[in-house]
């Protein structure tokens, strides 16, 4: 019996890695492509806090989340925080926003302070690409 | 309970989760992809409130180089996906070169002066000799159908010497 238990543990552990690989699965991107923030700039000052980040893709296409085409996929704009891990589902919280309706412009407001930027590219399933594709990663300056 | 096979007890976990997987993905999908449902034959598909593209680069009256030219393609309140894709508040990107807006109620022609980027391109580069040049940008629906009402940037003219 505890044999059939254990052999029943397996077969539900190794599902389980079975399944979170499948899910990992990520597209390559097409060569040559690039994301990087056109605006605003590394070291701009925004007034206010609130401003428009303009999201730029190089030699791929924007295509919203669930829709698996090809050389597409969608971007997320990674706020104060470092990339977070590349063979997984990027996270969704107020560090890491997605863009799964095909934007290319985000309305973005911040604190007075200084804040990190970066965008990383995601494909039908917010999985980064196989190598990933990011920006580099500016810093922004708000002042009051 | 001996009559079923212990392999077969085995491999039940395995179903269980398998159809779990499979709904735990449709429902992530339900939740992500939004499709929006095609036009109905003859009715152009709503433009987003408060959309609208514009020719981030280059600018209104630039003078350029010869050769290879960025254009990048900004859109406002709207997003992208590729040619073919029907997903509510989204369109694919068309430059229109010294040529005026085209009939609004079929798909934009497909020429020289009217380059598709279907793939969801948001830049292109393209070659343009010495002359003047008038560049705007339509959107365009999952079948190349300009939305209602259309958005399109402005017109701008460059020089390329």
């Amino acid at each position: 019996m505890m044999k059939r238990v254990r052999y029943g543990a397996f077969a539900f552990v190794s599902t389980l890695l079975l399944a979170t690989h499948l899910n990992a699965q990520s597209q390559p991107p097409p060569e040559g492509a690039r994301v990087y923030i056109i605006w605003p700039g590394d070291g701009q000052v925004i007034r206010r806090g609130k401003y428009w980040l303009r999201m730029g893709l190089s030699g791929a296409g924007v295509a919203p989340a669930g829709v698996d085409k090809p050389n597409t996929g969608h971007h997320h704009v990674l706020i104060d925080t470092e990339l977070p891990a590349l063979d997984r589902e990027i996270p969704n919280d107020k560090n890491h926003l997605h863009f799964g309706r095909g934007q290319t412009e985000a309305r973005i407001e911040l604190p007075p302070g200084q804040h990190t930027l970066q965008l990383l590219f995601g494909d039908a399933n917010h999985v980064p690409h196989q190598p990933p594709l990011y920006s580099s990663k500016i810093t922004v300056i708000v002042k009051p | 309970m001996r009559l079923i096979p212990w392999a077969m007890r085995a491999v039940v976990p395995f179903v269980a989760l398998l159809s779990l997987g499979v709904l735990a993905s449709a429902q992530q999908h339900a939740h992500t992809a939004q499709p929006a449902s095609p036009p109905a034959v003859g009715q152009r598909t709503p433009a987003p409130q408060d959309a609208y593209v514009y020719i981030g680069w280059p600018n209104e009256g630039q003078t350029l180089s010869a050769g290879r030219i960025k254009i990048w393609f900004g859109a406002r309140n709207v997003g992208v996906a590729p040619a073919g894709v029907n997903f509510a508040n989204t369109g694919h990107h068309h430059l229109l070169i010294n040529v005026p807006i085209p009939p609004l109620d079929e798909p934009i022609p497909n020429t020289k002066n009217h380059l598709h980027f279907g793939a969801g391109q948001t830049e292109a580069f393209i070659d343009l000799s010495p002359g003047t040049y008038t560049l705007q940008l339509l959107m365009g629906d999952a079948e190349h159908v300009p939305h209602d009402p259309p958005i399109t940037s402005k017109k701008i003219t460059i020089h390329v010497r």
